[in-house]
Parts: structure tokens; sequence; C-alpha cells
């Protein structure tokens, strides 16, 4: 091994030996236990396929993956749309730039806890501020329109929204990626756009959009790989899994019930394994229809190197 | 005839940046004017304030007659090449030539011909379904140039498309871009720091200098004529060698307190006999061009570059005499800058 390789080696050290007793090593003991009923007061036993077995009748695990994967295909998009808007929107300078960009973080920097807690009580149907805010205008505790605001906590199709919107908040991160992405592009790719007189949508859908595409399809997986745990705490401290019986219970919740609540975690791990396997088919197919689309090989266009 | 382009009074600022500090030019239809000047003097500026990318500050730009100052970039109908070449990393070669079409709306299949045509203009027509990271910097370089054809502009702007190449490769692109000028005969302004470039290119040189036009003549009249002591010294490799000193100067038409000589290194001549001919220089440096050499000498103090065929140059250390024929002598005021004629002028050309 010469020195490079070593100096490599040693620097990246640190962060394999966390990788793999924190996450590699649990993942392995994870995938072991599934195979298993584990309660850990009595001793563990092998029981081969039948927790899997016991999945595809668990009528828990059945809503919880419709519920997954409907807060996946409401989430995911509608995040990206809102953070790619707001970093298009908030690239310039110009006055009041700053204060609204630091606004766009503020809520990811909220403990979850607390902004469970919190959206518990702006969701409350009747004294929360946004039923307060839908319903005014309107008489008897309806809205403008004359429909009753939604019931946030005790209809399944507006508690499953109302979870997808406390998502919508938290999308700092994303908001900054692409504020970047957005301020590295090559000011002369929107010059050329100008001198042609294309309008402001054509800048969008020419130049703009394609040109962060590769940062966008990085951040739909990454979005996506994430979602499966995002919904945890909201629905853990706002809605328990309900309306009953299991409108807002989610994979990531019956996980954390089937484990901590029922002391089954044999069973919870063969859960762990469904999402980890919903994960990857659903990257999978988002990669395979977003690599063509992403696929343009250099971000920048001013990225020239001089020579033949 | 109207003019291709003319721009009066110009001023651009940016901030507390004064960029152009009242341009006036005019650039004939069908014209090919060299805008040369070294980096910082306002040269992409004065494409800019012509494309409308920046707005200007103060004065009026004309394209064909027509007054533009207000317009938008994209009414101008004016066409641009970028250093960077600026290619979108997502299109094919041919969309890329085809984006202005598609941005007008032109149907696909037209703009697609239209692309087609202007690849084969520039030599690049087999590269159309190629994307920009697959080429190298030469075949960028022409795709960026058959975009700006494909338009059919009044004016072309190319801001120093060839700097990103290799010496060898420039030079044979300046060809390539004169041979199409010369074949559509579309007004060009074109924008270089390289003073062999502006020469071998520019039907006429606009030399510039912190904003401000300094002289705007033919390569030749640049070269035998620079009317300021700086295109003197900025034009040439190296420039014109300046000697302090004579003066004051007073004749009918010139009234001078102190006057600069001016001689190109390539009029100045060594001869090492043992009957001097002019004063003595100390030889410091000798560097060696292939064909020429450039001799950097010590006369009276002054350094003093000569370009002599290399294999009658001196070696350092010895001392040549150094003269000069008069024709080739220029004198510039020193105060002012500015060319005085001399009496020997007239029989030069």
């Amino acid at each position: 091994m010469n020195r490079d390789r070593r100096q490599l080696v040693l620097m990246l050290l640190p962060y394999l030996i966390g990788l793999v007793v924190l996450v590699l090593l649990p993942a392995a003991a994870t995938m072991a236990m599934a195979f298993t009923e584990t309660d850990l007061i009595a001793t563990s036993r092998l029981i081969g396929v039948a927790n899997f077995v016991e999945l595809t009748r668990d009528p828990a695990v059945g809503a919880a993956v419709g519920n997954s994967l409907s807060y996946l295909m409401f989430s995911v998009p509608l995040r990206l749309v809102i953070a790619v808007g707001l970093a298009l929107l908030l690239h310039r300078r110009a006055r009041g730039a700053g204060t609204a960009r630091a606004a766009v973080l503020l809520p990811g920097a909220v403990p979850e806890l607390a902004y469970g807690l919190m959206w518990l009580w702006l969701l409350n149907p009747i004294q929360g501020p946004v039923n307060q805010l839908l319903m005014l205008g309107g008489q008897g505790g309806r809205t403008a329109f004359g429909t009753l605001p939604p019931q946030w906590l005790t209809d399944p199709e507006d508690a499953r929204a109302g979870i997808v919107l406390m998502s919508l908040f938290t999308i700092g991160e994303t908001f900054v990626i692409v504020l970047t992405a957005r301020l590295a592009l090559p000011p002369e790719a929107y010059e050329l756009a100008e001198l042609e007189g294309a309008r402001a949508g054509q800048v969008l859908r020419r130049v703009t959009l394609p040109l962060l595409a590769p940062v966008l399809a990085v951040l739909v997986l990454r979005d996506t790989l994430m979602s499966l745990q995002a919904s945890f705490v909201p629905t853990l401290v706002v809605t328990n899994g309900g309306p009953p019986p299991y409108a807002t219970t989610y994979l990531s919740l019956v996980l954390y019930q089937d484990a901590f609540e029922y002391l089954r975690y044999g069973y919870a791990a063969a859960v762990a394994a469904l999402m980890l396997g919903l994960t990857a088919v659903a990257v999978l197919i988002q990669w395979r229809l977003l690599r063509r689309w992403a696929s343009h090989g250099v971000v920048g266009v001013g990225a020239q190197r001089p020579g033949n | 005839m109207t003019d291709g382009l003319r721009l009066r009074g110009v001023h651009l600022s940016r901030g507390a940046i004064t960029a152009l500090r009242g341009i006036d030019l005019v650039v004939r239809r069908g014209e090919l004017l060299v805008v040369l000047g070294p980096s910082g003097a306002g040269k992409s500026s004065l494409l800019r304030a012509i494309a409308g990318l920046d707005p200007v500050s103060g004065g009026t730009v004309a394209i064909g007659g027509r007054d533009v100052t207000a317009l938008r970039p994209g009414q101008r109908n004016v066409s641009m090449v970028f250093q960077s070449y600026s290619l979108l990393p997502h299109l094919t070669v041919a969309d890329n030539i085809a984006f202005g079409h598609r941005i007008r709306g032109a149907d696909r299949r037209v703009a697609a011909a239209r692309a087609a045509q202007a690849a084969a203009t520039v030599g690049c027509a087999d590269l159309l379904g190629r994307r920009p990271h697959q080429l190298s910097g030469g075949e960028r370089q022409r795709v960026a140039l058959a975009r700006v054809l494909v338009r059919e502009p009044d004016v072309f702007l190319l801001d120093e498309p060839l700097a990103n190449l290799d010496a060898a490769l420039r030079t044979r692109m300046r060809t390539e871009i004169r041979a199409v000028h010369d074949r559509l005969g579309t007004t060009t302004v074109y924008v270089t720091h390289d003073q062999s470039e502006a020469m071998a290119l520019g039907d006429r040189i606009a030399v510039l200098r912190d904003g401000r036009i300094e002289q705007v003549d033919t390569p030749d009249e640049v070269w035998h004529r620079p009317r300021t002591r700086y295109v003197a010294s900025f034009v040439g490799g190296p420039g014109m060698n300046l000697l302090p000193g004579v003066g004051p100067l007073r004749r009918p038409g010139v009234e001078a307190t102190a006057v600069e000589l001016g001689v190109r290194p390539e009029h100045v001549t060594l001869s090492s006999g043992i009957s001097p001919v002019g004063p003595l220089g100390e030889v410091e440096r000798v560097e060696v061009l292939g064909e020429d050499a450039l001799v950097h000498l010590l006369v009276g103090g002054h350094p003093v570059i000569a370009r002599v065929p290399a294999h009658t140059r001196p070696t350092p250390g010895d001392r040549v005499s150094v003269s000069v024929a008069e024709e080739h002598l220029h004198a510039f005021d020193t105060v002012t800058g500015e060319r005085i004629p001399l009496p020997a002028e007239a029989a030069v050309r």
C-alpha cells in the first residue's frame, strides 16, 4: 500500500467505522431478526418467513403501504415544486430577499417534536388558525363558499392531507440546494436567451429547468428516500395514526408500534425490510425515468477548458 | 446607404464603476470592426451596450439607422458569441444552433434545416448530433459561430471568440472567421485584446482605453500613424519604443512643451562597425523568435527594443551603434499624448 492510499484509508477510517458499526451491522442484524420471533424477554427463535406471511395479512401494514405511497406521491413533487419556486423567486439580490430566504429555512430549524405539537394546534378544527383563516367571511362554522372547513384530525382524507401539508414547510435543505445550483448557472446562458427575445416562461422551460435537471433529479431521489421516514413524527404526535382505524398510519409508525408498543421486534424488523424494499423500488423506478432527462454530462455551460 | 451601427456619446456605468465614457463610433454596413484594448478597457461593456444586455446610462445606439437604445436585447436583431461559447449542455449541437429559431417560434423542421445549413457554413455539419461535452474547444467555437450565423441578424457581436483556443487553432479560425464574414457581409464587431488578431482580421480597428476610443482606423493607419502614444505602445509585438525628452517644439500648428520620440522595434537598425552611425547601446538580453530576434538595449540609460534578423543578432554585453531612419520616427506630445506630425512623414507612404 503506497503512501497516498494509506492516507486516504486513514482519513476515511473514522467514517467507515461509524458506517459499519452504526449502520451496516444493525441493518444486517435487523434483516436477520426479521426471520425470528424476538421480544427481548423470551429467547428469540427462528420462525422462517412467518413474519413476512403475516405482513401480507396485517390490515395495518396494508393501509400503511397505501398511505405511504400516497404520501410519497403528493409530498415529494409538491415539496420540490415549492422549493424550486421559492429558490427561483429569491435567487436575485433584492430588498427583503435575505429575510425571505431565512424565513424559508426557519421551519426546518424547529425540533421535530415541537414542530408536530405546533401543528396539532394549527390544525385544530375549531380554534386552529388554519381553519380560522379558512372560515373568514363564512358563517356558522363554514367557509365563505358555504362548505365545511377540513376536519384535519377526524376525517381520513383531510388527516392525510394535513400530514402532507405539514411536510411542505420543512423544505429548507432542498431550497438551499436549488438556490445554490441556480446561482451557479452561467449568466451567459440567460443572456443568450435574452438576445433571442425569450419570454420568462421559455427561459424557465428551455434554460433554467434543463440546466438544473441533474440537481433536481438527485433531490427527487433523496426526498423519496427520506419521505417514508419523514411521516413518522407528525403521525406519532399529531394524529397517532388515526383517525381510526389506519387513516394516517404509515409504515414508519407501524414499525414503531410493533417494536416499542407491542414488543414484537422480529415482526417490526420485517416491516423495516418491507420499507427498505419499497424505497428501493421507488428509487429504481425514478432513476430509470430521470436518467435520460438529467444525463447531459456537464452541469455548467461556461465550464469549458481552454485549448484544442 | 445607412450605417451598420452607430453609437453616439455612449456612457455605461455599473454602480461605482464607469465602463464606457462617451463612445462615438460608426461601423459601416458590412464592415468588420475590431475593438482592441487591454482587459478592463471596456471592450466587453461596449458589446453589451450594443446588444442591450447592459442598459446605457447615456447616449444612443442605432442599428441600420434604427434607434435601438430603448429596446430590449431580443428586439435589436443582434447575435453574440460569448468568450465561453455558452452552449447549452442539455441540447445537441443541432438544437443549440436552432435555439434562437425555436425561441422565436419557428417550426421544428425549418429550424433544423437552417441549423444544418449554418453548421455547414462553418464546417461543423458532422457534429450536429453531438452534445457540447463531447466537443473539443475548436468544435465548440464553430458551433457557437454557427448559432450566430443561423439567424441572419443585422449585427454580429463576437466577444474574444478565440481566446480559449491554442495558438495554432487561433490562427486558423481567424482566417475562417474572416472568410465567413467576406461571404456573408454582415456588419460585425469583434472584440479582442490580441493586437495581431486585430491587425489580421479588421477592416478597421478601434483602440479602446479606459472606456474611451483612442483611434479608429485601418490596420495600416493604426500601425503607421498611431494617433496617440498609447496606441503606439499597445499595437505591435512589442509596441513602439518611446524615448522621452526633446522640446519644447514650436512649429506652425504645433506647440508642445515636451516631445517624446517613438520608433518601432522593427525600424531600429543595429550596427557594430568601427565608425558608429548613431549613439551606442549596450545589449542586455536577446530573445530569439525563430526568424527574428528581439534585442533589449540600454541607450543613454533608456530601454530600447530592436527587432533584427536572428542571424545578425548581437550577444548580451555587446556595444552596438543604434540608428533609425528619419522617416520612421514618430513624435508625441508628452503632456497630451497626441501625435505630432513630423516633416519626414509625408515621404513615408
